[in-house]
């Protein structure tokens, strides 16, 4: 099982529209893909038509006193689960800091589940955290949206200072353009200048699209209503991309 | 674990009578059902010949609909949902000519180098009904299905029973309790096979109808000339059913059964001695040793194709091109090797000599054998075989020494082959926990000593081709090179065997395994007043 972190410290960029788009597209090409709502917004979990509950919630979890594997719920598509976001994960942070290894409970929890999956998606709350931490950790990769902004480089910049503070310089960092509007100077802009000094940066770039806010009415992924989009068609080319980057 | 019986498909079997609409109209009052179009879905179940997808507890099918094709894995035990995969093109007849998948990544490790071939086609008429709860969310399918089977390759198509599928979504087990509550008053049964038993039982077929394994059952008292026919016929419908497929060089695997279903022919023609007559086992000692030789070429090559990649990996990444000429070479050499192989299996020599041996298989044994030990029940002509032939492996392995010749242990592994037919041939005979440990450890003996001389036989083969492709022209250099570093590495690779042979041998030879042979065959044995099982 390979396991893709979605992740920016800012709300609102576009994660858990990629990680909704990015799972279904696995699954139709028969990736057993199981997506885990982490945050407790639960933005994932209703997109899916899944009531966020989490029977214990994340304490009972993390202590092992209930398996990941017991609350996994199917979704209306083939091949793809969801283990649901809960309240209580607004607490996650706490709960981890008890525990006896904090960095590193998420992968422990996950181990039963790699083989029935090829692939765990993790939509991440915003916010560095201990549970931002546990994904660092646990993924094979990470894929960060970011608005083609100044602030949003800045934000980037600082990221990756964390992980070189942190002994996660090795991880597989992929971030990516959310939302462009290329009408926006700002927008052509930083989209010139980001890949120049992060040469990790991913070509595919979704563009902002009401299609894409759609899929919060429809409670479907886009890619599933609306295959041939221009942003669903940038989500096939950014799970292309992301696939040959880490040999998913 | 409950949470996964869950999700295992809940089957019931429908008169063809009964209608979807009365049973879906009785369950409309209290699910919120959504129905969805029928569709038609023409599938193919796909198997290797030797059923190794199904023996490993999974069904493989092709879906088609529509013009889109997907491959479906289902597991059968396991309480996994199927997986569907999209196939850009036809299925490919090998897993590794499949895009790099986790389908791939699950059925090639099981196939190996076995052809995915067509085992059945199946045509399902499909409507399905969804229940929904209240975020309008599919809770469980139900799948009404009529079906009907047909041959691989076409031909009469059969009915199936009509099916009801409920197909329970992870995670929602009080639906899938609530509708099947329901549906208990309508007292339908339980369908009794997999969906791919239950098309090739309407075909006249069933699943794993081939094995190249040896599995007999013998009556210890049984004479041995009767036993020893029995036997041979198996292995002659082994050989026989492995023609076809050497004929039309489906997968490489089909020639190997074939090859070894001749050699225990010949190894039981000479090693279970004194069952027949002198004449007969001198004629068909000669005919398969005729048939050994003749498919030999094409063996050879199918093992180097095999062996290719390896070959490739085993050099610095810099000479690995230099290699392809070789691969052509090879290719073209086993294509040629195969059309004569084809040439010989037509040859009416070949079929005669199948024909007058199963005639005489067939035919009931003689009231007054003439072959001295014919009578004998047959569980004293097998412990007497395989205490000779046991005492010669420990005699010739024990007076080995490293600087032994190579030709020693090609010896020795012959003797052990022989030894090892005879155990499997007559294991019934004896009680399977003693057996199957000597087995085992004869086994990995035999492993061993094959490595040693495949990597010798390997080496010199391949400074023949090398010679071979050069008196042919047009052979680069940097081939030639890059071959002569790859003879290299098999010897190298033939040292190490030898320090491994040792340790098996040693291992075979611990007083653990002595003692057991010693009570299962020596003489002291079988006279004891026991003769039964021993
Ligand atoms: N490419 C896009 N174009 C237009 N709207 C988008 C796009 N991506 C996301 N949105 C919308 O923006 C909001 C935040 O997106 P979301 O994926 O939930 O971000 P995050 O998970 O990072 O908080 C949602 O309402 C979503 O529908
Ligand atoms: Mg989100």
């Amino acid at each position: 099982m390979k396991i893709l972190g979605i992740y920016n410290i800012k709300g609102g960029v576009g994660k858990t529209a990629a990680a909704v788009n990015l799972a279904y597209l696995a699954a139709c090409e028969g990736y057993r893909t199981l997506v885990w709502d982490l945050d407790p917004q639960a933005a994932a979990t209703y997109y899916f038509r899944i009531k966020p509950n989490v029977k214990g919630g994340s304490k009972k979890l993390i202590k092992g006193k209930t398996e990941a594997d017991e609350h996994i719920k199917g979704t209306d598509y083939e091949n793809l689960d969801l283990l649901p976001a809960d309240f209580s994960y607004r607490n996650m942070d706490l709960t981890l800091g008890d525990a006896k290894k904090p960095a590193q409970q998420l992968i422990k929890l996950l181990r039963p589940l790699s083989y029935a999956y090829d692939l765990l998606v993790l939509d991440c709350p915003p916010s560095i955290s201990l549970v931002s931490e546990n994904v660092f950790r646990a993924a094979d990769g990470l894929v960060v949206p970011t608005i083609p902004t100044t602030l949003s480089v800045r934000t980037y910049e600082q990221l990756k200072d964390f992980f070189q503070k942190h002994d996660l310089a090795g991880l597989n960092l992929m971030p990516f353009f959310s939302m462009v509007d290329r009408r926006k100077n700002m927008h052509q802009k930083v989209m010139q200048e980001l890949p120049e000094r992060f040469p990790e940066t991913l070509d595919a770039a979704i563009p902002y699209a009401s299609d894409v806010e759609r899929m919060g009415i429809y409670r479907t992924p886009l890619n599933a209503y609306d295959a041939h989009a221009p942003a669903a068609l940038a989500y096939e080319r950014l799970w292309a991309e992301i696939k040959a980057r880490t040999g998913i | 674990m409950p949470v996964n019986s869950q999700l295992q498909a809940q089957q019931h079997r429908l008169d063809p009578e009964a209608d979807p609409e009365k049973i879906v109209g009785a369950l409309s009052d209290r699910f919120n059902l959504a129905a969805e179009h029928e569709r038609i879905l023409d599938s193919v179940y796909f198997d290797s010949f030797d059923w190794r997808l199904y023996l490993a507890g999974g069904l493989l099918h092709e879906e088609r609909e529509a013009g889109a094709r997907r491959l479906v894995w289902t597991p059968m035990d396991e309480a996994a949902p199927p997986v569907t995969y999209p196939l850009p093109g036809e299925v490919p007849r090998f897993a590794w000519d499949l895009p790099p998948s986790p389908l791939r990544a699950r059925i090639a490790p099981l196939l190996e180098m076995r052809a995915l071939l067509p085992q059945a086609q199946v045509r399902v008429s499909r409507r399905t009904f969804r229940v929904l709860d209240d975020e309008e969310k599919t809770v469980l399918r139900l799948l009404f299905e009529s079906s009907e089977a047909r041959p691989p390759m076409g031909g009469e198509t059969q009915a199936l029973d009509n099916r009801l599928r409920l197909l329970p979504v992870r995670g929602y087990p009080e639906p899938l309790a609530q509708v099947q509550k329901a549906l208990a008053q309508l007292q339908l049964k339980a369908p009794e096979q997999n969906p791919l038993a239950e098309a090739l039982t309407a075909l006249g077929r069933k699943p794993v109808e081939y094995s190249s394994k040896l599995n007999f059952s013998f009556d210890p008292n049984t004479r041995a000339d009767q036993a020893a026919k029995a036997i041979h016929l198996h292995l002659l419908n082994t050989i026989e059913v492995n023609i076809a497929g050497t004929k039309a060089d489906l997968d490489s695997e089909f020639l190997h059964d074939l090859r070894v279903a001749v050699r225990r022919t010949r190894s039981a023609l000479t090693q279970v001695k004194g069952v027949f007559e002198d004449a007969v086992v001198q004629r068909y000692k000669e005919g398969f040793g005729w048939v050994g030789q003749v498919t030999g070429p094409t063996r050879d090559m199918h093992v180097y194709l095999l062996e290719f990649e390896d070959y490739r990996k085993a050099l610095p990444e810099r000479f690995r091109a230099d290699l392809d000429p070789l691969h052509r070479f090879l290719e073209e050499h086993q294509k040629s090797a195969h059309r004569q192989l084809v040439k010989d299996l037509n040859s009416p020599h070949f079929r005669t000599l199948l024909k007058t041996w199963r005639q005489f298989l067939e035919s009931p044994p003689p009231k007054r054998p003439q072959a001295p030990k014919a009578a004998l029940p047959i569980v004293e002509v097998a412990g007497q075989r395989i205490w000779r032939s046991y005492k010669k492996v420990m005699q010739d392995g024990s007076s080995l020494t490293p600087d032994s010749p190579a030709e020693r242990l090609h010896e020795l592994r012959k003797d052990c082959k022989k030894l090892r037919y005879l155990i499997e041939f007559f294991s019934s005979l004896y009680t399977e926990a003693k057996i199957k440990p000597l087995i085992k450890s004869l086994k990995r003996l035999l492993d061993a000593l094959g490595s040693f001389q495949d990597l010798e036989v390997q080496a010199d083969k391949l400074r023949d081709l090398a010679h071979q492709m050069a008196d042919e022209g047009k052979v680069p250099a940097d081939t030639l090179l890059a071959m002569g570093m790859l003879v290299d590495g098999l010897l190298r690779r033939q040292q190490a065997a030898r320090g491994e042979f040792d340790a098996r041998f040693a291992d075979f030879s611990e007083s653990k395994n002595r003692r057991l042979f010693k009570t299962l065959f020596s003489p002291a044995a079988r006279s004891d007043e026991n003769p039964g099982h021993l």
